[in-house]
């Protein structure tokens, strides 16, 4: 092929060459044959000659199809175990296609479709519109289209990609966490096991490693950006997922609080409204919380109109908080006039 | 969002590729536009990856990509009459799995959803998540969403929003007034653990977007609603600032920076002073800035206008008081 044509043959002709040639091998290619033969990097290919910046290449293009689902293996050359230049790559069909059984109604089809558009920002928004891409090649349309609805989950924290990353790779991270009451960031290292939204706020559940301890963390409070460690640990058995919602709505369940509110208030609406809300006999409601701090910061934005009657801590971390608002609003203000920006 | 890297693009590519090839196949003929149609791209979308389709192939036993190793195209078909029929195929016999990645945000998507009246059939969804699973080449990656309960407001919101009637209820603005409305409903409307409802209020004659929390005594009515979503222009975002908002000067904690991310005038700059940024926020009036920045204790403070900074003082210091009203508030109820 005349060289002028080889810058033009795009990545994702190179990449889809890749997916079928390694499909089409019952005994895998070397990464030499890929190479010299594969569309897209046999334009590039120099018999002979240095070839690391396609080998390089080679293995960013593997990452992508990898990250696409397609699970691309390595098998040893018969008789040549432990050679690591005669390793061969394919592809097994059986891994790759879709089980025949699995099908899809059309009410599925739109669940799956709304369930799809939760996820619109970040990269879980491109995984998303991907496996939806996956869902249309089998030819399903959807019952209905789902106009009346516009669902959204955000990841806003900083520090859920690189956990999400870290936990795929069972790899160790580090960050420094703030424990409110406590002055200082900590810096912890743990084996991250699950990612879970409880309550509208992301949690790390993760291990201590060498131990047996788990613990979950609010992604709000981790203060640091995430680093791992280079140290993986061994992937955890089961679904760790429900595990650590589990964790997460017993203690839920085991903090409650009574809570006087203004009668036809906002804060009687919709603290009524809450989950597992109880109304006693008194009037009061009984609340469900899974962490003071945060069930105080949310209470003391009702004012006047909640009034903590239980626990003792909790009444005093609002009484607290409320007295705070007020004194860094006081009416003198503690900026001095030049700093002021307008 | 801002534009992807460009190896996300080539990723999508591939999936819309691999993913056509099985569709073709189903479809004996298909045209350009249907294909585009079913997938939600465009007819030139379509022929350009139908195009790169049919040169490609595997190497075969000579590795030269000989003709037939190569997919074909009845290509007089394709180009006088935007006909699509493949007549060779190499390598692909079936649909893709679902990555790990896939599978799992597809599967805490529906989770998340668990409280819609869709989804009121727990046994259907539970087979659904299942199978998703089983279609993954890898395990799904450990991420999940907390399920909801169904809730009796958004059922009967769902029921007329699909209906297409009005809806009245009582509604608590943040004033803390009550307002009985009467809304044509639009679209229900989430954010995480929060729902809401964009419909057009027959009392303010405008787009609003109401919490559902907030909503008390619904009632689906018999009338068909007057305003359609086609009628007005629902944005994607919940928060729309209006020309009236008050702008109000404020410092945040670096923490509380993401759970203001709504509020934010667009392109307002920051400085930092003390260790918090000073920037702008957006308020249609104070009394919702009160209950805002009364939530964020510690982490926000009203630098100015003085109104804003006394609003906030004032609803504060009256929650405080309750407090200090008299100390036997807390010892009855226990």
């Amino acid at each position: 092929m005349p060289a002028a044509s080889v810058s033009k043959i795009p990545v994702e002709e190179r990449l889809f060459s890749l997916v079928l040639a390694l499909l089409a091998t019952e005994t895998g290619l070397t990464k030499n044959e890929v190479l010299s033969t594969v569309q897209g990097y046999r334009q590039r290919y120099r018999a002979g000659g240095d070839n690391a910046n396609l080998e390089r290449q080679f293995e960013r293009d593997k990452d992508d199809i990898r990250d696409l689902g397609v699970p691309l293996e390595t098998v040893d050359t018969p008789g040549q175990a432990g050679n690591n230049q005669n390793l061969r790559y394919r592809i097994p069909r059986g891994s790759y296609e879709l089980p025949s059984d699995i099908t899809f109604s059309s009410e599925e089809t739109t669940l799956l479709n709304l369930a799809a558009m939760v996820w619109r920002e970040g990269s879980l928004s491109g995984e998303s519109r991907r496996a939806v891409i996956k869902l249309k090649g089998l030819g399903l349309v959807s019952d209905e289209p789902v106009l009346g609805y516009a669902p959204r989950l955000r990841v806003r924290d900083a520090a859920f990609e690189p956990l999400r990353a870290a936990l795929e790779r069972n790899a160790i991270v580090r960050f420094a966490y703030l424990k409110p009451g406590e002055a200082e960031a900590r810096v912890r290292e743990l084996a991250p096991l699950a990612l879970v939204q409880h309550q509208g706020r992301w949690h790390l559940h993760a291990l201590e490693p060498g131990t047996e301890i788990t613990k979950t963390f609010l992604l709000r409070r981790i203060v640091s950006p995430v680093t791992t460690t280079g140290t993986t640990f061994p992937a955890p058995i089961g679904d760790q997922t429900a595990r650590a919602l589990e964790e997460l709505d017993e203690v839920w369940a085991s903090h409650t609080a009574d809570v006087e509110v203004v009668t036809d208030s906002d804060a009687a609406t919709r603290l009524l409204k809450r989950r597992g809300t109880v109304r006693l006999p008194s009037g009061a409601l009984r609340l469900h919380y899974s962490d003071a701090n945060i069930f105080a910061d949310e209470l003391a934005g009702y004012g006047p109109e909640a009034l903590v009657l239980s626990p003792p801590a909790l009444r005093e971390a609002v009484r607290d908080r409320l007295l705070r608002t007020v004194e860094e609003h006081a009416a003198e203000t503690r900026y001095p006039e030049g700093v002021t920006h307008g | 969002m801002a534009e992807r890297p460009s190896p996300l693009r080539a990723q999508d590519k591939l999936a819309f590729l691999l993913s056509l090839v099985p569709f073709l196949m189903e479809h004996e003929r298909i045209s350009v536009q249907d294909a585009a149609d079913h997938f939600g791209v465009t007819p030139q979308q379509v022929r350009e990856a139908v195009e790169l389709i049919a040169v490609s192939g595997i190497p075969g036993e000579t590795g030269q990509y000989q003709h037939g190793d190569l997919f074909d195209l009845a290509w007089d078909d394709f180009e006088d009459n935007d006909q699509i029929v493949l007549t060779n195929l190499v390598a692909i016999d079936d649909a893709p799995r679902f990555s790990g990645r896939e599978a799992a945000a597809l599967i805490a998507g529906l989770q998340y959803l668990s409280a819609l009246p869709e989804n009121a059939d727990r046994t259907a969804i539970a087979s659904l998540m299942a199978k998703l699973a089983r279609g993954a080449s890898a395990l799904p990656s450990q991420f999940a969403v907390e399920g909801s309960e169904s809730d009796e407001t958004l059922a009967l919101i769902r029921d007329s929003v699909a209906s297409g009637v009005q809806v009245e209820f009582d509604y608590i603005n943040s004033r803390g007034e009550h307002e009985r409305r009467r809304v044509d409903p639009l679209r229900i409307e989430s954010m995480d653990a929060d729902w809401y409802l964009r419909g057009w209020c027959h009392l303010r004659e405008a787009v609003r977007t109401f919490r559902l929390d907030r909503i008390g005594n619904p009632t689906v009515t018999t009338e068909p609603i007057t305003t359609h979503a086609a009628d007005v222009h629902l944005p994607d975002t919940l928060f729309e600032g209006s020309e009236d908002d008050l702008l109000v000067t404020i410092d945040v904690a670096p923490s509380a920076a993401p759970l203001l991310a709504d509020y934010l005038t667009d392109g307002a700059g920051s400085t930092v002073v003390d260790g918090r940024s000073r920037t702008a926020l957006r308020v249609s009036h104070y009394h919702g800035l009160k209950r805002l920045v009364g939530g964020l204790p510690g982490m926000v403070t009203v630098v100015e206008p003085a109104d804003a900074r006394r609003a906030v003082a004032e609803w504060a210091a009256a929650g405080a008081a309750r407090y200090d009203a008299g100390d036997d508030s807390g010892a009855g109820a226990t």
